[in-house]
């Protein structure tokens, strides 16, 4: 597999899913690994964007922090000056990726340097218009520099505003396609500008013209997005007697060029100028009435919406009445035109439900039909069966909503239509549709119930004709449940949906005994099911067929488990039915006889069970042992009303609990004296002699498990904000996972309670890490609240830090210095000589700050010292970390700066080394020598 | 104005779907972060995608006759947005995910919502919806082509073009551009000359060589016809006017003239590509859903345009026509073991008698296979297709004389083994459908006069226009059993 291979492969799997790949690795280590190769210059340049791609679609996972963000795209710019200029298509990649680095890590928001040196960059890759200086050749960096400003204008509004001149210049100068870019770029920051000076109490017609004139640095602002005007209550206004007379201008003049835009940008640009005349009382909306034949004719549908925002912007003032019934009847007519595509008639239907009325009746939001809807006018919408279903069921939706306003007459016409159509959608249904055709059925008779549910003659026949489908299909038994639920919980009165399921229970009672075959009985069960739920209708024939069933025939003695417990699952909501009292002997006999003849232990027990239960307790007590309290209540009920067969119900009662909230978390304790290894060696006494201390420091690892875990100390406490329900929590289970895999699992630790108001327990979890890098641990709690209830908490994730990792050399505590000395300097000598080849070494320099260097050593390294020779200024300092890695300091104190030598036998921690080192050393100047 | 996130996925039947191309824009998806606050919801790893997206399209567990997420009767599927339902993020949602489907490929794209994060603003509101909307179009001709199913080993190519696609038309995530639909790439094109003329964004360059200008006109007729006092028969035309101009110049001016003969109804609900630089206002009075006037404009319909380098459809246009060019009736009678077939068609006097083809498709649904059949034709071939269960009738290039010809027998089924089935075909519900076309006539009379197209250039170009007629889901339905409505209007 060559390189290129290699990692086409790795790039896939990571924008497959970058938390899998990063499992294997780290982002710090793939990021370090992306931006080696790219410097390699034995690799195309198509190669190196498929590299830059991970980048430029992932940048914050890359970057997790500003400063690694601004690191990576210092890195970035270094490669993007040193690409060659023929290289245009990388160089514009490259350009891409140090735009999203610096806007998602936060560097822009943050103003710093390196933002502004990038948007110095920028602006200067944009001046050379027409390509003069730099050949036609580049002409797609401009293009990229010219989009790249836009999101970073757009990301941090204003920017651009002191600029405006310059810009307006530039879009005057280039002819090229590119003067599109320009354009819409000097749009943007006008719009933005003329906003942000709205913010302005007063404004004075200087401090109006200079925006024009702009022609300064870049305008650093506190970041904050701007919602399009059609978004905000008020629109925010210049005030009045402004001169406008230059920036109508400017606007006349970029409309006439707008016609030179593609489609898409058109609409951008003629949405950002409706934005700047509706802030700008001075221009009139009539500056757009020369382009509006030329939009009102578009096949183009973001033209279209550009004109409909224009028309919600402006209404009145710039569309007469006739513009609007004409505009209307173009969006009725778009909405069936056979040459445009599904999703955009799709869409222009639901541009007429929001259509933007000049005097519109409710301004809710809500689906709302424009007046000048008619019935006659949405008469080509009509919903036909040849329509795919998308449209149909729009197409219905519109219509129920236009013959629900109509006048009686042609409302009449127009309902027994739609009805007529959903008849005609059941016939398709009855002889065997597929089941898209079922479910887009299902959802129209929804629609039209929705809306004409009242219209009794109606909803009968809908139900005479639906019992008499199932009848035949009984394989439609989900979705009439279906049906019957949603129409009840979306309309207040529930009768039509008690009279489909009455009409279904009939039509199962008259069913011929020859059509109750096993496969159809489990359909009927789960209709008699819904239907023993509903207090209205009586439910002796049900019981009865129940009965008569069982008794006719072998069912039994074939004794399956899922028809007796489906049956099961209809007596149970027969038990807690309002009228039991009326059947309460033909259950029994039911129950009865199941508990007797069902040839299934588990069957026979639960008949028994109910049996029990609906002989001996009232119903009040019976239907309040059966209630599935959603709340709780005390312990012991919800125990009954587990051992129920009901499926649902077992779910529901024996389920823990989740909740969302933190319920408690793990505070790190924060000395460290008593991490150790896992296992003490033995006494090893310093004879003095000639022992190789290293061999005897190696042959401790020959024991398994030897130094390989960490020991990290936490408190288990509750989180800040907790319901009291939590404030005593017991058996509580933690159960840990790893982001990554580079650690051994951790085994689930049990605490035994946590109280609120007592000493927090202690929990030591141990980690062996397979690659000692920094991790995150991601863990939960299960555990029971006193009310008896158990629960499932995500707490907050806990973060393993670099240093946290970091052991003493695991040699023993008696063993002398020397002898540590002589171990540091085997392991220096053989890194330095390449050995292991994961060895590297490094060098890393500091300038001490405030802090004295005994200080910092104190600090950090005082269990890790191996020699301090604070009066020579030099010390040695040894990191173990598990399973088997070694990180070693020299430490020499030159004049003027802090000599730190690195070495380790896994160069993949120097980039752990390197950060961990720059943090302790934070406050001194620091520079960095790869070794 | 942005779109967060771009996917093409593709689901072969009866395998989960696959992710072949995405793109995400963090730039957007940063905006996004911070416009939603605490109602963000971050866009799912690519490998949970194709999941969500068939869910929500219905395309899981096709085995399954019911499954509550995917065929719940209150979730409706009736807007180009759905909205992908995220595990366990508290039941959160992400939306809207704007979605086109071909054949086995989904494109789909989540555009940024610039609004208040509650109430979830109605999808009109949003500026990002109708771009996400036209870039999906554009994109779905990048990748498919007019063919509409591209070879395997030529979607991969283009596939494998789209990151450099994107770089030009949406490098941020904020469209510029359509992709460029593929196979339309202009043959001679030289740089923009520059100078003060500024060169058009849909135009890469100009044309250098030999200045042609073709124009031709494609009517489509459709047509429901159900013999039946009952039921109305209904018939309509639509016109697409498509041009190519190879005219040199950065912004040539061209006009392409349409007229309309004296009495001919008026062209409604045109539509016209954004290349025409102006409109008369009367052009556009005329819509299909309104009040037929007697009175309005009926041409000429002129369109000044500067043309693109590519083809591209110039103007489409409807049309009221007084009579179908074919009239036909269809009488399906059962009789003891078979079926009784009669089909008469009618050729209208005013239309051509000179076809490029004309073939008549009869099918009998839900039958067991055909076994003997005994039909004449008075003209033409008949050909039977047993395995489909389809007679065809090839009428060839003309009606006889006398305009009218007949298809008369009996169809017997035997075998044991059943044919196709239609779930609206049941019965005696059955229809004939005609597929032919006509070179050089139009059922609404427009035609593009070739004196009529004006070029103001130096070079005086060729000028070809062409007009023809073809069929587009003409049905003739059996009189003597139920036919489906297929249009409101003769209803009320």
């Amino acid at each position: 597999m060559t390189i290129a291979d290699l990692w086409d492969q790795r790039i896939s799997a990571f924008l497959l899913s970058p938390s899998q790949f990063l499992a294997t690795s780290t982002s710090e280590i793939f990021l370090a690994e992306l931006l080696h190769e790219l410097r390699n210059d034995k690799i195309n340049d198509q190669l190196k964007i498929l590299l830059v791609s991970a980048l430029l679609e992932h940048p914050t996972i890359l970057c997790p922090s500003a400063s690694v963000g601004e690191e990576t795209a210092l890195e970035l710019l270094s490669i993007f000056s040193q690409t060659p200029q023929k290289s245009i298509s990388l160089k514009c990649n490259v350009m891409l990726a140090i735009t999203n680095v610096i806007i998602c890590t936060s560097c822009l928001a943050t103003h710093t340097k390196m933002a502004e040196d990038w948007l110095d960059l920028l602006f200067q890759t944009i001046q050379d218009t027409n390509d003069y200086r730099c050949g036609q050749s580049q002409q797609p960096l401009r293009a990229t520099a010219c989009d790249c400003l836009r999101e970073m204008e757009t990301c941090s509004p204003g920017l651009l505003s002191q600029k405006l001149e310059a810009l307006y210049l530039l879009k005057q100068q280039e002819t090229s396609v590119l003067h599109q870019s320009y354009c819409i770029l000097y749009t943007l920051g006008l719009k933005n500008a003329i906003r942000i000076l709205t913010n302005q109490k007063e404004v004075t017609d200087f401090e109006f013209k200079s925006i024009l004139g702009g022609n300064e640095g870049f305008a650093w602002r506190t970041n904050q997005n701007f919602l399009p005007i059609n978004m905000i209550v008020q629109v925010p206004q210049l005030p009045q007697g402004l001169d406008c007379k230059e920036l109508k201008s400017i606007m006349s003049l970029l409309l006439e060029e707008s016609y030179l835009l593609t489609p898409i940008s058109q609409s951008s640009l003629m949405r950002d100028l409706v934005e700047v005349v509706a802030m700008v009382p001075g221009l009139s909306p009539t500056l757009f009435k020369s382009q509006l034949l030329r939009l009102f004719g578009t096949a183009e549908v973001v033209l279209m919406h550009a004109t409909l925002f224009m028309k919600d912007t402006f209404t009145d003032s710039l569309f007469t009445a006739e513009d609007e019934n004409f505009l209307l009847k173009r969006l009725v007519g778009s909405a069936q035109h056979p040459l445009l595509r599904i999703p955009e008639k799709l869409f222009y239907m639901d541009c007429i439900l929001h259509f933007p009325e000049n005097r519109p009746i409710s301004s809710s939001g809500e689906e709302c039909l424009p007046v000048l809807v008619t019935p006659r006018l949405a008469a080509s919408l009509l919903p036909t069966v040849f329509n795919d279903s998308a449209t149909m069921l729009c197409r219905l939706n519109l219509l129920c909503l236009v013959h629900l306003e109509a006048d009686e007459g042609e409302a009449d016409k127009g309902i027994a239509y739609l009805f007529d159509h959903i008849m005609a959608l059941l016939k398709i249904v009855d002889s065997d549709g597929s089941r898209e055709v079922v479910v887009t059925s299902f959802r129209a008779l929804f629609i039209f119930l929705k809306h004409f549910n009242g219209m009794e003659e109606l909803s009968e026949k809908l139900i005479d004709k639906l019992r008499d489908i199932y009848s035949r299909h009984c394989r439609l038994a989900p979705n009439l449940i279906g049906l019957a639920d949603r129409i009840q919980e979306c309309l207040d009165d529930p009768i039509w949906s008690v009279k489909l399921l009455r009409g279904l229970q009939k039509c199962i009672m008259e069913m011929p005994p020859l059509q109750l075959t096993i496969h159809n009985l489990s359909w009927h069960l789960k209709v008699l099911k819904r239907v023993a739920k509903e207090g209205q209708i009586t439910q002796r024939n049900t019981i009865y067929l129940l009965l008569n069933v069982l008794i006719n025939s072998n069912l039994c003695e074939r004794g399956k488990w899922q028809i007796g417990n489906a049956v099961l699952a209809v007596c149970r909501n027969l038990l807690e039915h309002p009228s039991i009292d009326q059947v309460f002997i033909e259950l029994a006999d039911l129950l009865q006889y199941i508990s007797v003849n069902y040839n299934d232990t588990d069957i026979k027990d639960h008949a028994r069970f109910y049996y029990t239960l609906l002989t001996n307790l009232s119903w009040e007590k019976l239907t309040g042992v059966l209630a599935k309290g959603p709340d709780g209540g005390r312990a012991k009920e919800r125990s009954h009303s587990a051992i129920m067969a009901e499926s649902e119900g077992i779910a529901s009662n024996l389920t823990v609990c989740k909740t969302e909230r933190h319920v408690l978390q793990l505070i790190k304790i924060q000395d460290k004296v008593s991490q150790s290894t896992s296992e003490s060696s033995e006494s090893l006494e310093d004879t003095g002699e000639a022992r190789n201390w290293l061999e005897v420091y190696q042959e401790q690892f020959q024991t398994p498990g030897f130094g390989s875990e960490v020991t990290l100390r936490y408190n288990l406490t509750h989180a800040e904000e907790t319901d009291p329900l939590f404030d005593r929590v017991f058996s509580i289970c933690l159960h840990f996972e790893f982001k990554d895999s580079n650690y051994a699992k951790v085994s689930d630790i049990h605490v035994p309670c946590v109280f609120r108001d007592r000493k927090p327990p202690e929990v030591n979890v141990q980690l062996k890490p397979f690659q000692p890098y920094p991790t995150t641990l991601c863990f939960s709690a299960m555990f029971t609240t006193q009310d008896g209830r158990s629960w499932h908490s995500q707490l907050p994730d806990v973060s393993i830090s670099f240093p946290e990792i970091f052991l003493p050399l695991p040699i023993a505590t008696n063993a002398s210095s020397a002898c540590r000395e002589q171990v540091f300097d085997h392991i220096w000598e053989s890194a330095a000589s390449g050995n292991p080849d994961k060895s590297a070494i490094s060098l890393f320099c500091f300038k001490p700050g405030d802090e004295s260097l005994a200080d910092l050593i104190k600090t950090h390294f005082q269990g890790y010292l191996i020699t301090d020779q604070q009066s020579e200024r030099f010390w040695k300092v040894l990191f173990f970390l598990p399973p088997m890695c070694h990180v070693l300091l020299r430490i020499t104190q030159a004049e003027d700066a802090v000599q730190v030598s690195i070495a380790t036998d896994n160069w993949e921690l120097l980039p752990f080394v390197n950060s961990y080192l720059r943090n302790i050393t934070d406050d001194c100047s620091t520079t960095v020598t790869d070794g | 104005m942005s779109i967060r996130a771009l996917w093409v996925v593709s689901h072969e039947k009866g395998e989960s779907g696959k992710v072949r191309f995405s793109r995400r824009f963090p730039t957007v998806e940063f905006r996004a972060k911070s416009l939603a606050g605490s109602h963000y919801v971050a866009v799912p790893e690519d490998r949970v995608i194709p999941q969500l997206l068939l869910t929500e399209l219905g395309l899981v567990d096709a085995d399954k006759p019911y499954v509550d997420i995917r065929d719940d009767c209150a979730h409706q599927h009736r807007s180009p947005a759905v909205e992908l339902l995220i595990d366990g993020q508290g039941g959160k949602t992400l939306w809207p995910v704007l979605t086109v489907t071909q054949g086995t490929l989904i494109l789909a794209c989540l555009p940024l919502v610039e609004a208040p994060p509650e109430p979830r603003p109605p999808l009109p509101s949003l500026a990002s919806v109708s771009q996400g909307l036209a870039f999906l179009s554009g994109l779905q001709d990048f990748l498919c082509g007019s063919g509409g199913k591209p070879e395997p080993d030529v979607l991969a190519s283009r596939l494998g073009a789209l990151p450099s696609v994107l770089l030009q038309v949406c490098p941020l995530g904020r469209p510029l551009d359509i992709p460029p639909p593929s196979g339309l790439v202009p043959s001679a094109v030289a740089p923009s000359p520059g100078g003060a003329q500024k060169q058009p964004a849909w135009k890469a360059g100009v044309h250098r060589g030999r200045a042609v200008v073709s124009v031709a006109l494609t009517e489509k007729v459709r047509s429901m016809q159900y013999g039946k006092s009952s039921r109305q028969d209904i018939w309509d035309v639509y016109g697409v006017v498509m041009c190519k101009c190879e005219v040199e110049g950065v912004l040539p001016n061209v006009t392409v003239t349409l007229t309309l003969p004296p009495n001919g109804s008026p062209l409604q609900d045109i539509l016209v590509h954004p290349c025409v630089t102006s409109l008369d206002a009367s052009i556009l009075t005329a819509c299909s859903v309104d009040e037929n006037d007697g009175s309005a404009f009926s041409g000429p319909y002129k369109f000044p345009f500067s043309p693109p380098l590519e083809l591209f459809r110039l103007c489409s246009y409807t049309s009221q026509v007084p009579v179908p060019p074919i009239l036909g009736s269809y009488q399906l009678k059962a009789e003891e073991n078979h079926l009784k077939v009669n089909v008469v068609l009618k050729l209208h006097e005013s239309v051509k008698n000179s076809f490029e083809y004309c073939e008549a498709h009869i099918p009998f649904f839900n039958q067991n296979l055909m076994g003997s059949v005994e039909v004449k034709v008075s003209s033409g071939q008949l050909e039977v297709s047993k395995e489909k269960n389809l007679l065809v009738w090839v009428l060839g290039q003309k009606f006889p004389k006398s305009r009218e010809a007949t298809l008369e027998g009996s169809v017997h089924f035997s075998g044991t083994v059943t044919g196709p089935s239609d779930p609206l075909c049941t019965g005696l519900t059955a229809y004939v459908k005609l597929y032919f076309r006509v070179p050089d006539l139009t059922l609404s009379g427009c035609c593009v006069d070739q004196h009529s197209v004006q070029v103001y250039s130096s070079a005086k170009p060729r000028i070809v226009t062409t007009r023809e007629l073809v069929s587009s889901e003409y049905y003739i339905w059996n009189s003597t059993g139920d036919a489906p409505v297929s249009s409101g209007y003769t209803v009320l």
